[in-house]
């Protein structure tokens, strides 16, 4: 079975190749060039300039997130120390009588010690065991716990990287979503984040780069807000600093 | 999918849809809603017309250098770990998907809105094939279950309320559930939870693809394009091959436009860029993804001074909720994928049917609405004049129509003529006019009488009174001084020698 599913890749990516050079070969000639254009220039790129001058201060960043997250029905705190999330994570999970968690192998959760914290609750750390199917532990899971990477006060977003220890299914199968944002990480525009993202090489991306704004929502009923209908409908995030 | 039976023209379709009450309200109140929120959405963002005007730069460009952009979006996407497909249309995109799914042996497949995969019925090619096609975004999936096509581009299931889903959900659920929105949704996330852990094959749509990265981009609130993403071994993306932006970069401003002009968002709930299968190490995403470019006749808008504008569409529906005809008639009187504005236009220009773009290009008010409306500034109404244009040029006007206006032609080139038709006018209309008003519908009165009445001729017409109406201004009116009479003379002189126009 395998082999017959490499030799219709393989075929595939032969008649895709084949097909390239008059796809966008055809392309071209509707353009009125014979050849494929080579690198233009580029002279809008990204916002208008004005908008690049945008930076507010950390209190004003601070204040706006957490007004723009509430806005979109989802909850905010701020925490002068990482022990003081903690008890709030602690807190809301014994509150709700979470059985299990699921938290990012990331080393600022790993030195937080929710698990001696939580001793009743059975709590997973990403990708800890390869062997283990992780999809299924986090669509078991009453709350999933994350650092973010970088979070943006103007439209109230996080934003979040996969990588080996940090599964993209923690932000999204739980129940519950528990953000933890380092005050550093927080930007004033998208923009500053996307700087960051096209300053990385190509071989460096990771799979999935995911931008949140909110509880998992929809008006699909008679227009009729519904929280959580496939993501999290409730969400936390937690600022740090 | 099955639509029904399909009424043929616009007329027919909108026929059906004014008569349905609930569903006219339901358009006008979701219309509004939206519009409204676009409305609160661009005026606390500010500088909206810089921001429209750095998107229409943005894409412009895009697509006037697409050739290099989708080359070094493909290479890139390659390099990512992507296998990368070309259809050049519908069939071959269809070939390839089923290629795809065969090698899987896998009886479901999870899809997440895409309108391409609606232009290409796809969810009946897997069926015949005997895999089920589940649509996961609430609005979809309700729509499904019914049988039937989206009438909105963001939100599917417009036309449906709350009772008439809750007795969809029931059939599924076995079981009767009360018509509250809230349970309804509930039972569509574990229902779909289900489906979305039990499926080989995610299906995704793609609202932009960055040349720079190879990445793809995915908006939506539900969160059920990331489980499609996520979750399955496999994940197929259509994409139409328009959908490239250069940068990053680029990508903050089309974040910007997009939720804005769809529902009034800052940013949708979620925004993934998805940059090839899983890494080695990752414990989740996709193992294995295929990206699958397709043309469908968009290259026929390109190199189209009249037509190209329409690939900068970014699909978030505000040309809809602005247009007075799609408030009106609904998005299924339309009668293609795509409907409102863009919709009257694309389906014919993709289609390259011009049989079919007399009907469609009519059922609009050319009242730019749409032009304002559209975050890349798309210019909607002047393309649905050059369709009408190329109909009447093709020689698919009306046969009536050509003779009436060639008499009109006749009647309005000679005076005594339009005299003695004049005359005629008013002597004719005795037997018809009542109170000032013609009500009859005979002959070529019917169209516009079934609606509305025609005023009846005056008893002395404009011209018949013009000799009286003269000596009155002359008697009135203080002499013109010799300034005035000379500016005027010289510009009368210059409009003989070619003159100038306005604008």
């Amino acid at each position: 079975m395998a082999d017959q599913e490499l030799t219709l890749l393989e075929q595939l990516e032969k008649e895709s190749r084949a097909k390239q050079a008059k796809f966008i070969g055809g392309i071209a000639e509707k353009l009125g060039r014979k050849d494929i254009a080579q690198k233009p220039q580029h002279p809008f790129r990204g916002a208008p300039d004005f908008w690049n001058q945008l930076n507010w201060t950390q209190e004003e960043k601070i204040e706006r997130f957490m007004d723009n997250w509430q806005s979109v029905g989802g909850h905010a705190a701020r925490f002068q120390t990482m022990e003081e999330a903690k008890q709030f994570i602690v807190d809301r999970a014994n509150e709700f009588g979470a059985r299990h968690m699921i938290r990012q192998n990331q080393p600022e959760l790993n030195e937080l010690g929710l698990e001696e914290a939580l001793p009743e609750t059975d709590i997973r750390v990403w990708n800890s065991d390869p062997e283990e199917y992780w999809k299924a532990h986090a669509a078991g899971a009453d709350i999933g716990v994350a650092v973010v990477d970088h979070a943006i006060a103007y439209t109230g977003t996080i934003t979040v990287l996969s990588s080996p220890d940090k599964g993209r299914s923690v932000t999204l199968l739980p129940t519950v979503m528990m953000a933890i944002i380092p005050v550093e990480r927080l930007k004033t525009r998208m923009g500053e984040v996307m700087e960051k993202i096209d300053g990385m090489r190509r071989e460096d991306l990771p799979a999935g780069i995911h931008f949140i704004t909110g509880p998992s929502r929809s008006s699909d009923i008679e227009n009729d807000l519904t929280i959580g209908v496939h993501g999290p409908g409730i969400v936390y995030a937690l600022i740090v600093g | 999918m099955s639509h029904g039976q399909q009424a043929s023209t616009v007329k027919e379709r909108s026929h059906i849809a004014l008569n349905n009450e609930f569903l006219r309200k339901a358009v006008k109140f979701t219309t509004e809603r939206l519009r409204n929120g676009k409305k609160k959405a661009t005026e606390e963002h500010g500088n909206w017309e810089e921001w429209r005007e750095r998107g229409r730069q943005i894409r412009l460009h895009t697509i006037a250098h697409l050739d290099y952009y989708l080359n070094q979006f493909v290479e890139n996407a390659r390099a990512n770990g992507v296998h990368v497909h070309f259809a050049a249309d519908g069939k071959e995109a269809v070939e390839l998907s089923m290629k795809i799914a065969a090698s899987k042996q896998t009886r479901s497949v999870v899809k997440s809105k895409s309108m391409v995969s609606e232009e290409l019925h796809i969810n009946a090619a897997l069926e015949k094939m005997g895999i089920e096609a589940v649509e996961t975004d609430l609005g979809e999936y309700i729509i499904q279950l019914a049988g039937e096509t989206p009438s909105h581009i963001i939100i599917p299931a417009i036309h449906k309320n709350r009772y008439q889903i809750a007795e969809l959900l029931s059939k599924e659920a076995g079981e009767t559930l009360p018509a509250d929105t809230s349970i309804l949704a509930g039972f569509v996330r574990r229902k779909l939870r289900e489906k979305f852990l039990d499926a080989e094959i995610g299906m995704t749509g793609c609202n932009f693809a960055i040349a720079e990265t190879g990445s793809m981009v995915l908006f939506e609130n539900e969160g059920n394009a990331r489980m499609v993403s996520t979750v399955p071994k496999t994940q197929i993306t259509l994409m139409g091959m328009e959908r490239i932006i250069p940068t990053f970069a680029d990508l903050e401003v089309m974040a910007t436009l997009l939720p804005r002009s769809a529902t009034g968002q800052k940013l949708t709930v979620y925004m993934s860029a998805i940059s090839g299968p899983k890494r080695d190490a990752d414990a989740d995403g996709p193992e294995e993804m295929h990206i699958i470019i397709v043309d469908n006749g968009r290259s026929l808008q390109l190199g189209d001074p009249e037509f190209q504008e329409l690939l900068n569409c970014i699909r978030c529906g505000a040309c809809l909720n602005a247009c007075p005809v799609y408030r009106h008639i609904g998005g299924h009187a339309y009668g293609g994928t795509y409907s409102g504005p863009i919709g009257a236009v694309l389906t014919p220009a993709l289609q390259s049917n011009v049989a079919e773009w007399d009907d469609i290009a009519n059922a609009s008010s050319l009242c730019g609405a749409c032009y304002e409306a559209c975050p890349v500034k798309i210019p909607l109404h002047d393309m649905l004049v050059y369709l009408r244009n190329r109909k009447v040029e093709k020689g698919y006007g009306q046969t009536a129509e050509k003779i009436g206006m060639k008499g009109f032609a006749a009647i309005m080139s000679n005076s005594k003529r339009m005299r003695s038709v004049i005359k005629m006018g008013q002597i004719g209309q005795k037997l018809v006019a009542r109170q000032g008003m013609i009500k009859t519908k005979i002959g070529p009165l019917k169209g516009w009488n079934s609606v509305r009445y025609l005023p009846s001729l005056p008893n002395q017409s404009f011209r018949e009174r013009w000799g009286t109406l003269e000596q009155e201004v002359q008697a009135s009116n203080p002499k013109m001084s010799d300034e005035v009479r000379q500016r005027m003379e010289q510009a009368l002189e210059q409009r003989k020698n070619g003159g100038r126009h306005h604008g």
